[in-house]
């Protein structure tokens, strides 16, 4: 039993107070102490064990009383204890302005703390207790450089005073200073080694700030076994076992926790713990009982914001997004510094996104990246919100970085993929690529929606083995395969029927009857349409219209599907089933802008142009005119409509044209590199004249156009040579023409081989122009136009080679020939006008027919004078040919004499020499020397050979020359020939001369019958659709110079004209836009 | 089932070869290839060399069609100036000159006995049948017009007649025209007896199944080749595959394998069994105008052929088995 034993005044006695029967009411006390003079420190004692029994009013009183001026009086010699009192007084208002919350009476705490400790130093100013109390004031007040100096004076003065010491350290341990922190904790116990545990907690903080785990494990653990109930060296080794991440050290850890926890249930860090690992195993009630008490015990900002952190992921995981955003801002407000506590940023970011506040999301998540700059996670949320708030720029640049930080998050490619397919295809593919083999190397499945992207990204570069792989992969097996394998799907229809064939889904119920499940899951639906398109484009058709009607049967709200399929029966040019199939298609919307647009063109396709035109607008209108396709085709429409009406007005034409060109300057204006605007803005252009201008456009459309497999755009080739050939750059239009039939057209469109054949034509390359309108004619045979055309081809060539200065025979022969086959082509074009209506006059035909009997008439003559004069030709031919034979044969006899002559006279001496011979041999046999006979025999016998090859050689030459000769005869003859042929001529080309009168003669004729029949004027104004009709004035002021068969250039340009019904543009145009909506729909279901 | 390329001849013609039919072998020779053109000529080349036999000139602007009688000793070769001009195969004597102004001449081919000639009429929207021994026309066989004619029906080449082939016991003829329609007829009746429909576009080439009288296939712009029951008058099958039009078509002897020439410039050969493409030749330049596979027979020639002509003015020879 604790006593305190006093002097009692003026005596021998003494008073002893059990320290544990304190007197309830402390002024008994007092009244004792005042009584008997007790020593001030005997107050101090009281005061304190007052405290340590829990009656803070009793121990405030005496601290009080023994404060007051009168003590102050009394005492004024006892200074240490006067200090001592006053600096208890400040300890305790230090206390509790540190534990209160409200930040008043914080203050007001605070104040009264300065207060006494100020009327301390005030006593002797260098007190080093007071000096150390005021350092935990100013470091309660979280003024660490104040603290710092505070404690600074007293180590000043003792340098082992150990609480300031502690102090010091403690200001330390808050700069960040573990080290120096440590240095001063071990001082303090090298000074006084038997100090509390506390001292050592400090320690232990200090080793585990550094990183020495072992250390600041071995610290709490001493403290512990100085006091088994020291709940923080119990939190902190708890925490340092959860930390182990280790199923055991995660146990040991929690029944710290829970130690801790039942000795004293008021720690908010062990709260918070125990709260986080209830979060973890689910029970969310004792989270929420946890985090509470946690809340109401702390006053620690941090621990404050832990415990909002626990409660708002509790709630989070509920999926109670509300509640959990309100804690999560708590927990935020309490850290208030994104580097002490960076969850609830994250929590709380996590929650504003799912909850579509992007603007705060995602400054939550930058929160998170200022303190983890490389967190792939948030790196991926926040690319993801910029792709929402539509930044793709940053969105790009926070993927790329994810990625190079994180090379085998294949999520991170996935997204950085998805974002690159519109801007770049080559990236995106990669990334996807690199996502899949990265999923394929975790062993995880890829999902089909990173297969689909795969394989529609090959698809649009045009790499369609890849992307059928890749869609088959996609897909894994299902009925699809079934079905298109399987020779039941290509079902036997009755021929009549067969034309619906595209709406026919008799086959999928025949299958379920049959008992297979015609199964198809949602996900695959977008990846069954994209393989179905990879087959159309590779042209089994056939197949991509069982995939499309599988997925009608079991998806009837697809609408692409049924544009598909109205896409295919169109290419078939069965137009009635395709607009039938639109109206399917419409039947889900009929507000869907692709949809009017093919229903408008397939109008147009079938001549109803007024239905057309309503179904434009429409389409116009469900887009508020953003759809620039609707536009451009209400454009094509007002442009054709300039150029078709049949009782055209110039005016009407003109306001057409008007009203073209502003539609495509509009759609222009919204999408400056729409290719389609461009090209028709410049067809305008041309149709007025400024050639120069629309050639710059179609030249820079054509080199956009040239770089995507979707974008076929043969129009402005076409348009190109169409200019080529207003500026009479024939061999460039023929060129161009000629690209372009083969680059899109395989060489089948007729209506471009007509403008190649007019090309020719202008070009005066007649034979060229026949044969390319018999290709025509033999592409497109029913075309009577193009008959009617090619004997005018035929004619016109006759004429020209009539007119010709210089011919031969031949040539008016085969003029001749081609006069007959233009006859033959006109009587029969005449004779099957009574069978059907081709389009042209009879008497226009019976003209021509009239014509060119006239000409070949004519042509007979010529014919005759031509063969007379061969004729001529060749007998003078004949008698030179005699001459020259004469001649020869005089040569040769001459020749015979001559060699006849020579021989003579080599036999003279050859004889002479083997005479003398002889005679040598004679003499020798005379001699009869050692040399034998025989050899000598044998060198007679060479030189004999000698001889003889010799004169071969001889009469060989003698040939040779005669050979040559004989060439020149004949080139002699050649020349005469030629020159008397054009004496002759002279008469030709009178006779011809006057001929040609006659045939102007006939002209007349049939330009009146022509104005007879009314077509002339159209004539004058009408043009083929290449925009040159300016150009064509001028020619046909060509022509009319000329003066020659003006009436078959006319009927060429009349005849093309009648077969103008399928423009060019209006054809390719629609087809190639089509595609375009489509691929825009492939591309929305990627998403 | 494949196709193996053999020979090919570059410039076989001056200008586009257009047409092309085997002359079945007689007891004298083997069996010839029989060409026409645009440069208004018909070749003659003995196989498997491709060497030259002859060239008939005689045509005026280009030769569309050729037929072989079945004997293999006459042809037939017709141009776009509407004359068919028939000959003998060995001395290239003219026998006739057929003409049925206004009616135009497009493919054209024997009977199986040899005794008429069919020939597709065009505008006439007719068959002619011209008697193989008098030379004389003796029927005109014509499409009936639709009833409801409709409404994107151009003029004038509603039922034009492009193409023509005969049943392989000769009891029926098919004819194609440029809106797609195939007409079928009992010949010994001289009867129309129902249209075909699934095509909108220009049937250019029909053969009849030389194994089945009842399945016909036809060959169309749409790219489609179809194979109907030309007597139950329904669509049996669609195979697709070419990017172009089908220009021509032939059934192999054995009556398993389509062949087909389109302005893909491919030559395409399909197993009529799968009912799928099994393989794509693309020796040619441009469009393959026509191809043929060689008739068994002769002096112990078991070997398949198959001969395609094209625009680039090759001929291409492949070994069929």
């Amino acid at each position: 039993m604790a006593c305190v034993y006093f002097h009692v005044q003026h005596s021998e006695e003494e008073v002893r107070v059990a320290l544990d029967q304190l007197p309830l009411d402390a002024n008994d006390i007092l009244d004792i102490l005042k009584a008997e003079q007790a020593s001030l420190d005997i107050w101090l004692v009281i005061a304190r064990e007052y405290f340590k029994q829990g009656k803070i009013q009793q121990f405030l009183l005496i601290l009080k009383e023994g404060s007051s001026s009168d003590i102050d009086e009394y005492y004024s010699d006892v200074r240490y204890d006067r200090i001592a009192i006053l600096n208890a007084l400040g300890a305790y208002y230090s206390y509790l302005g540190k534990i209160e919350t409200k930040q008043r009476e914080k203050e007001d705490h605070f104040i009264l703390a300065t207060q006494y400790y100020n009327k301390a130093s005030r006593i002797d100013m260098h007190e080093p207790s007071t000096w150390v109390g005021k350092g935990q004031l100013l470091l309660a007040k979280g003024d660490l450089e104040q603290a710092s100096a505070a404690f600074k004076i007293v180590l000043d003065g003792d340098r082992d005073n150990v609480p300031a010491i502690l102090g010091q350290a403690c200001v330390q341990f808050n700069r960040g200073r573990y080290s120096e922190s440590l240095e001063l904790y071990k001082r303090a116990l090298q000074v006084h080694p038997s100090c509390p545990g506390a001292v050592r907690l400090g320690i232990g903080h200090c080793r585990f700030k550094l990183g020495q785990l072992e250390k600041a494990r071995q610290a709490f653990q001493r403290v512990l076994q100085l006091d088994p109930e020291n709940v923080e060296a119990l939190v902190a080794l708890g925490m340092m076992d959860l930390q182990t991440n280790e199923a055991d050290g995660i146990r040991k850890g929690m029944e710290k926790m829970q130690m801790a926890f039942e000795i004293y249930p008021y720690c908010a860090m062990a709260l918070n713990h125990l709260a986080n690992h209830f979060f973890f195993t689910g029970q969310h009630f004792l989270v929420e009982q946890l985090t509470e008490t946690a809340l109401a015990v702390s006053d620690h900002g941090l621990m404050k914001s832990h415990s909002y952190y626990n409660l708002a992921r509790s709630y989070h995981s509920k999926g109670d997004y509300e509640k959990a955003g309100l804690y999560y801002m708590a927990s935020v407000k309490e850290s208030s510094r994104p580097h002490d506590f960076v969850l609830p940023y994250y929590g709380l970011g996590q929650v504003q996104l799912k909850l579509g506040d992007f603007k705060g999301s995602l400054s939550n998540f930058e929160k998170v990246l200022e303190v983890y700059p490389e967190n792939c996670e948030s790196l991926k949320v926040v690319g993801h919100i910029y792709v929402q708030l539509g930044q793709t720029e940053k969105a790009l640049e926070v993927l790329r970085k994810a990625t190079r930080i994180d090379p085998r998050d294949s999520q991170a490619f996935i997204e950085l993929g998805e974002l690159l397919i519109s801007s770049d295809a080559g990236g995106a593919l990669d990334a996807f690529k690199t996502a899949r083999g990265l999923l394929k190397k975790s062993g995880e499945e890829a999902p089909i929606e990173l297969l689909n992207n795969i394989g529609v990204l090959n698809f649009e570069r045009g790499e369609f083995e890849l992307a059928e792989q890749t869609f088959k992969a996609a897909l894994g097996d299902g009925v699809w395969f079934l079905i298109m394998n399987d020779k039941r799907s290509s079902s036997v229809v009755d021929s009549e029927e067969s034309s619906r064939r595209y709406c026919d889904m008799k086959l999928f119920q025949r299958l379920e009857d049959e008992g297979i499940s015609v199964d198809l899951h949602w996900d695959k639906v977008t990846t069954l349409f994209n393989y179905a398109r990879l087959l159309e484009q590779s042209h089994d058709a056939e197949k991509a219209s069982i995939l499309y009607r599988l997925i009608l049967f079991k998806y009837p709200e697809y609408q692409d599907a049924y544009l598909r399929l109205a896409a295919i029966a169109k290419d078939r040019n069965n137009i009635l089933l395709s607009i039938e199939l639109i109206g399917d298609a419409l039947k889900v919307n009929d507000k869907s802008p692709d949809a009017l647009s093919m229903l408008g063109a397939l109008e147009l396709k079938n001549d109803d142009w007024v239905k057309a035109k309503e179904t434009f607008r429409a389409a116009k209108e469900a887009t508020d005119g953003k759809d620039s396709y609707a536009s451009l085709s209400l454009g094509n429409w007002n442009y054709f409509a300039a150029l078709r009406s049949e009782k055209r007005g110039a005016k009407l034409e003109a306001t057409h044209l008007e009203k073209a060109k502003e539609l495509y300057t509009k759609v222009l204006v919204q999408h400056p590199s729409n290719l389609y605007a461009a090209n028709g803005a410049a067809v305008v252009l041309a149709e007025k004249g400024q050639f120069d201008v629309a050639k710059d456009i179609f030249t820079q459309v054509q080199e956009a156009a040239s770089g995507s497999i979707f974008v076929q755009m043969p129009d402005v080739w076409i348009n190109l040579a169409h200019v080529y050939f207003a500026q009479g750059q024939f061999a460039l239009a023929v060129k161009m023409y000629q690209n372009c039939l083969r680059k899109f057209y395989y060489n089948t469109d007729t209506q471009v081989l007509l403008y190649l054949a007019r090309t020719h034509y202008e070009a005066e390359q007649w034979q060229d122009c026949k044969k390319t309108l018999l290709r025509a004619i033999h592409l497109a045979p029913s075309n009577y136009t193009l008959r009617f055309d090619a004997g005018v081809a035929m004619q016109k060539f006759s004429t020209s080679t009539l007119q010709k200065a210089k011919r031969t025979a031949d040539e008016v022969r085969s003029t001749v020939a081609e006069l007959t086959n233009a006859v033959r082509v006109f009587t029969q074009l005449s004779k099957a006008s009574n069978h059907h209506i081709h389009g042209f006059d009879e008497k226009k035909i019976a003209t021509h027919v009239q014509y060119c009997q006239h000409l070949l008439e004519a042509a007979k003559v010529h014919c005759e004078a031509a063969e007379r004069e061969e004729q001529q030709n060749r007998q003078r031919l004949e008698v030179a040919r005699q001459v020259t034979l004469a001649e020869e044969a005089r040569r040769k006899a001459e020749e015979q004499r001559k060699y006849q002559l020579e021989r003579r006279k080599q036999e003279d001496e050859i004889k002479q020499v083997r005479q003398q011979e002889e005679h040598f041999e004679r003499v020798k046999e005379q001699w009869k020397n050692s040399t034998p006979a025989s050899k000598r025999k044998d060198r007679s016998h060479g030189e004999d050979e000698e001889g003889g090859h010799s004169e071969n050689r001889r009469r060989k030459g003698g040939k040779r020359r005669k050979r040559e000769k004989k060439v020149q005869y004949e080139i002699d003859d050649a020349d005469n020939y030629e020159e008397e042929f054009e004496a002759d001529d002279a008469n030709t080309i009178n006779n011809h001369e006057e001929d040609t009168n006659q045939m102007n003669d006939g002209d007349e004729n049939t330009q009146d019958v022509l104005a007879a029949a009314g077509l002339e004027d159209s004539d004058l104004e009408d043009d083929m659709d290449e925009p040159s009709s300016t150009i064509n004035q001028r020619r046909r002021g060509h022509w009319y110079e000329s003066d020659e068969d003006e009436p078959s250039d006319k009927k060429l340009n009349s005849g093309t004209n009648t077969e103008n019904v399928p423009e060019p543009e209006s054809d390719g145009e629609f087809r190639d836009e089509m595609e375009a909506p489509d691929k825009d729909a492939d591309e929305e279901d990627e998403d | 089932m494949k196709l193996a390329g053999l020979k090919s001849v570059e410039n076989a013609h001056e200008e586009s070869v257009w047409a092309v039919t085997w002359i079945p072998a007689t007891e004298t020779r083997g069996a010839l290839l029989l060409t026409g053109s645009l440069d208004e000529t018909v070749k003659l080349w003995r196989s498997d060399e491709l060497v030259l036999q002859g060239t008939n000139t005689g045509h005026c602007l280009g030769v569309v069609s050729v037929a072989a009688h079945p004997s293999g000793v006459i042809a037939a070769s017709a141009s776009l100036d509407s004359s068919i001009r028939v000959f003998d195969v060995d001395t290239n004597a003219t026998i006739a000159t057929l003409e049925a102004i206004p009616s135009e001449v497009w493919k054209m081919q024997f009977d199986p006995k040899g005794t008429i000639l069919a020939v597709a009429g065009g505008g006439s929207a007719s068959i002619k049948l011209w008697d193989t021994a008098t030379w004389q026309l003796i029927d005109t066989l014509s499409v009936p017009r639709p009833e409801s004619s409709k409404p994107s029906d151009k003029s004038g080449s509603g039922k034009f007649v492009l193409s023509v082939a005969w049943s392989p016991d000769g009891k029926r003829l098919a004819c194609g025209s440029m809106d797609g329609t195939i007409s079928v007829f009992d010949v010994a009746r001289a009867k129309f007896l129902h249209h075909l429909d699934g095509h909108y576009m220009p049937v250019r080439s029909l053969v009849y199944s030389p194994i089945d009288p009842r399945v016909l296939y036809s060959a169309s712009d749409d790219a489609h080749v179809h194979m109907y029951d030309a007597e139950g008058k329904s669509l049996i099958g669609a195979m697709s595959g070419h990017s172009s039009w089908v220009l021509s078509m032939d059934v192999s002897p054995d009556g398993g394998a389509l062949a087909t020439g389109s302005s893909d410039r491919t030559v395409r050969l399909w197993d009529l069994g799968m009912r799928a493409a099994v393989q794509t030749m693309s020796n040619h330049t441009d469009q393959v105008w026509g191809v043929a596979f060689r008739p068994p027979g002769g002096a112990g020639v078991r070997a398949g052929r198959l001969a395609s002509v094209s625009d680039d003015k090759s001929i291409s020879l492949y070994d069929y088995s």
